[in-house]
């Protein structure tokens, strides 16, 4: 019995030393490598808070714990065609303006987007696009979507673990929309995906910049942010926004509407849309600012490259996807795993 | 008998509130249907379990249950002659048994990774062919089905081992003596008596095997780089990413019920072999 | 044969054991690749400068420790409770928790942990972390005792009792002192089993209650690190200590 009390008591004084501080607490769930090292240190140390700040690496992950409506996160970053669903679900908390004095900072661009014109629920973050990263030495350069089915590429290709990205590429690739609705078209591009599996070595998402870097894979779809930062560790590698069209997605700082501490999260979103705090954050991290103040602040290096700022011809080609319908997505998840599991 | 009962009672309440509910609620899900963007909502019925006829679904049951059959083949293949080994070594009997006990000891976790960390590209065994000049471009050893089972065998080949030497630590050595004294060659002798004998631990060593690699999650997830999909990673990815439950439960009921009723049929065998 | 059987043996080993070791040698690796390039512990220092990882390791501790406490209390109440006298339902729904696979017991817990949460709106946390850990700790802590009890005589018991010992003191002062090995043996596996465990942990974690396992899982996800290397190396030297140690004092005792 003796033993078994010291254990009880050694639980006991552990729970007891697990009350770190009395600060109030703000639980924050973004992407991996999407703030720099000061940006929340300096944020706890100017407003007095104690932040948790964990990270996930695709809109699913974070979505399986958040759709519970308890999951004990205050502040999370949405794909901005995630926001909808998310809304109508009763997730999110209404944005207060009046709390948010830095909005004007904002890109007139992303100030009335199409997923929420008047800002209501989620303010832009970082946006990003999809596209084909690959290692100079393929001959010659890759430029469409429909070059990701060369059999060169062999064992040596990746493309994202993400059925959006996957399926639209394959949609794009037969001029369809990545929006589509129409089964017909989805089964299309289910039969590109299944055709592409043998090339592929495998479906992963950010984990492949280190074999892109390491050159162990020659070609990878790639989200441009992830993509910048394999390029800047390494100068054998490129970028391309496929002739196709690429996607482009905004993540969304949002609140929700189970967070007890409305204010403080207010306060995190008001702190990002600094310039100074962007700016520092795009810098590092090398991803795109929806911020355009932020924007005018960054280094002429990272403002005029195509990676991460593309130009006008490759918005025109572009499009930011739509939710979709629920009977679409349902087929859609279907389709994903009859991909995955052929 | 006063006693026992308030020795038991916390069990029985670990049974019904930490096993028999948790499995009744899965049950009841698996019966009900998916809300609009994931959740539980009312319409009872038996949708999930007709999609599980789909091919597609099949398929999946079908290639994990190959998958571990395959496991249990090679634990089977690889684990007898050690167990051999050591229930013939005249000393250091325990010492091998520890040996062999000890990577089970350490975490299963690290010893899948252990595997990542030697199959990849950039690791150990790619690195070293490559510097002995036997290969040029790596090989790509990792991210396949070969590699889950690998990953599934190392895991699981302690299980295999420990009942198998048990069953040839109660063996009687004359019956060996005895082949051998009637002329049989140490092969026949082998495979004409020891194994037969051995059938009890060859059982219960498959069964303790089988089952885990059935039912595996974190091997295929690791080391098959979400090309593999077995029972275990549908069941994960429609309770997180999919938020499809009701589907999830059903496909979670059949993988119980399998594995139920192989239990049972090992147990029944057990029980009549004592009897 | 003995010859052949001898190499295969060495072999073996060498294949059970040889994937630890080498983690082990190249967490002292300075390179980050499997390039030897000098020995070196910073990946060991990363590992206190990474606060993720200290606090899940702290969280682990405090969940086996918990756990196992409380495992090893029920599942030994429950083993002398079955030696006296059989009871197919509990023993049934033992073996059927045992096999059941660990996805299994963790979306079925997450479902009701959810469930229960709809009334009283509470979140995923330690406490749930311990209340699996508990769960499926149980039925092996039964299993290591009552196989040590099944070698024990009941006739101890009943002679105390003829003496005039109560059942309660028969089980104290008779059949518990001896029991004590089996209870550490048991003690020791759910601990084991328990800091080990990441599939059930993550269904049921809260974002406070990361555990070593989950950290390890989302570094590996990423890719391979050194800094993988170096903890794996900690863990296995660890609890491969704790288990000779564990197996001395039983030869001991």
């Amino acid at each position: 019995m003796n033993r078994r009390t010291f254990l009880l008591g050694t639980a006991g004084v552990g729970f007891a030393g697990c009350r770190r501080s009395n600060l109030p607490r703000l639980n924050v769930y973004n992407w991996s490598a999407y703030v720099a090292p000061d940006t929340i240190p300096n944020f706890e140390a100017e407003f007095g808070m104690q932040v948790r700040y964990s990270t996930y690496e695709s809109n699913e992950e974070m979505l399986a714990k958040v759709f519970t409506g308890n999951s004990g996160w205050d502040v999370v970053f949405p794909t901005h065609n995630r926001l909808q669903p998310m809304r109508e679900y009763g997730l999110l908390a209404p944005l207060r303006h009046e709390w948010l004095p830095g909005l004007d900072n904002l890109d007139p661009a992303f100030r009335a987007p199409e997923w929420d014109s008047e800002l209501l629920w989620g303010i832009p973050y970082m946006w990003t696009s999809t596209g084909i990263v690959y290692n100079r030495s393929v001959q010659p350069p890759l430029t469409r979507w429909a070059d990701l089915w060369d059999l060169r590429l062999k064992g040596r290709l990746t493309m994202l673990d993400d059925p959006e990205d996957v399926l639209g590429a394959c949609l794009k690739k037969l001029g369809f929309s990545f929006s589509a609705t129409d089964p017909q078209e989805l089964n299309r591009a289910k039969q590109e995906a299944i055709a592409q599996k043998p090339l592929l070595r495998a479906y992963l998402n950010a984990e492949v910049r280190d074999q892109l870097v390491s050159g162990d894979v020659l070609a990878a779809q790639l989200w441009s942010t992830t993509a910048q930062q394999a390029i800047a560790a390494s100068s054998n590698l490129a970028f391309a926004h496929p002739a196709e069209g690429s996607p482009f997605y905004c993540d969304c700082a949002v609140i929700l509407r189970e967070s007890r501490r409305q204010r403080q999260a207010h306060q995190l979103l008001d702190y990002l849309l600094r310039p100074g705090v962007s700016a520092e954050i795009a810098g590092f991290t090398k991803t795109a600012t929806a911020n355009g103040a932020a924007h005018r602040l960054l280094p002429e290096a990272i403002r005029t490259n195509s990676t991460l700022y593309p130009p006008r011809e490759v918005f025109q080609r572009g499009e930011w996807p739509r939710t979709l319908p629920p009977a679409t997505q349902r087929l859609r998840d279907r389709i994903w795993t009859e991909i995955k599991s052929s | 008998m006063n006693l026992r009962r308030w020795f038991l009672f916390p069990s029985w309440l670990w049974m019904a509130a930490l096993f028999a509910t948790p499995l009744a609620i899965v049950l009841a899900y698996s019966f009900l249907t998916r809300g609009v963007y994931g959740g539980i909502e009312q319409p009872w019925t038996v949708e999930s379990y007709q999609r599980l006829f789909d091919p597609l679904y099949l398929s999946i049951y079908l290639r994990s249950i190959v998958m571990a059959i395959a496991s249990t083949g090679f634990c089977l293949v690889l684990g007898f002659p050690a167990a051999l080994f050591i229930a013939s070594s005249p000393q250091h009997k325990n010492l091998y048994l520890q040996l062999v006990m000890l990577p089970f000891w350490t975490s299963f976790l690290v010893r899948t990774y252990a595997w990542l960390f030697l199959l990849r590209d950039t690791g150990l065994i790619n690195s070293a062919l490559q510097a002995m000049g036997i290969i040029e471009n790596p090989l790509p050893m990792l991210y396949n089905d070969g590699a889950v089972l690998l990953g599934l065998v190392y895991g699981y080949l302690p299980f295999m081992v420990l009942p198998i030497y048990a069953t040839l630590e109660r063996m009687d050595p004359s019956l060996a003596d005895a082949a051998a004294d009637l002329g049989a060659r140490p092969l026949a002798t082998l495979f004409r008596v020891t194994i037969p004998l051995c059938k009890p631990g060859i059982i219960a060593g498959s069964v303790l095997v089988f089952i885990p690699s059935l039912g595996a999650y974190l091997t295929p997830d690791l080391l098959g780089g979400g090309r593999t999909v077995l029972i275990g990673n549908l069941v994960q990815n429609q309770f997180t990413t999919a938020r499809d439950w009701p589907f999830g439960s059903a496909v979670s009921i059949i993988l119980m019920g399998l594995v139920t009723v192989l239990v049972w049929a090992f147990l029944r065998r057990e029980s009549e072999n004592l009897a | 044969m003995k010859r052949w059987l001898a190499v295969y043996a060495a072999a073996f080993f060498a294949f059970l054991h040889l994937p630890l070791l080498t983690l082990a040698v190249f967490s002292f690796n300075s390179s980050q690749f499997t390039v030897w390039e000098g020995f070196s512990l910073d990946w060991y220092r990363a590992i206190v400068r990474t606060p993720q990882i200290m606090e899940g390791t702290w969280n682990s501790i405090i969940i086996a420790l918990t756990a196992t406490a409380i495992s090893t209390v029920v599942g030994t109440l429950c083993a002398y409770g079955l030696w006296k006298r059989k009871s197919p339902f509990l023993t049934g729904s033992l073996y059927l928790s045992l096999v059941t696979p660990e996805i299994v017991t963790g979306i079925a817990l997450l479902a009701m942990f959810q469930f229960v949460f709809r009334w009283l709106h509470w979140q995923l946390g330690l406490y749930t972390v311990i209340l699996a850990h508990v769960a499926f700790s149980i039925p092996y802590v039964v299993i290591v005792v009552l196989s040590r009890l099944r070698t024990a005589s009941p006739v101890l018991e009943e002679a105390a009792m003829d003496l005039g010992a109560t059942e309660w003191q028969a089980f104290l002062y008779v059949t518990l002192p001896s029991l004590v090995p089996g209870i550490i043996a048991a003690a020791l596996l759910a601990l084991t089993v328990s800091f080990d465990d990441y599939v059930i942990t993550s269904m049921v974690a809260g974002i406070d209650s990361e555990t070593l396992p989950m950290v390890i899982y989302a570094m590996a996800r990423r890719g391979a690190s050194p800094v993988i290397n170096a903890i794996s190396a900690l863990i296995t030297v660890f609890f491969g200590l704790l288990i000779l140690i564990s197996e001395r004092v039983r030869a001991a005792g």
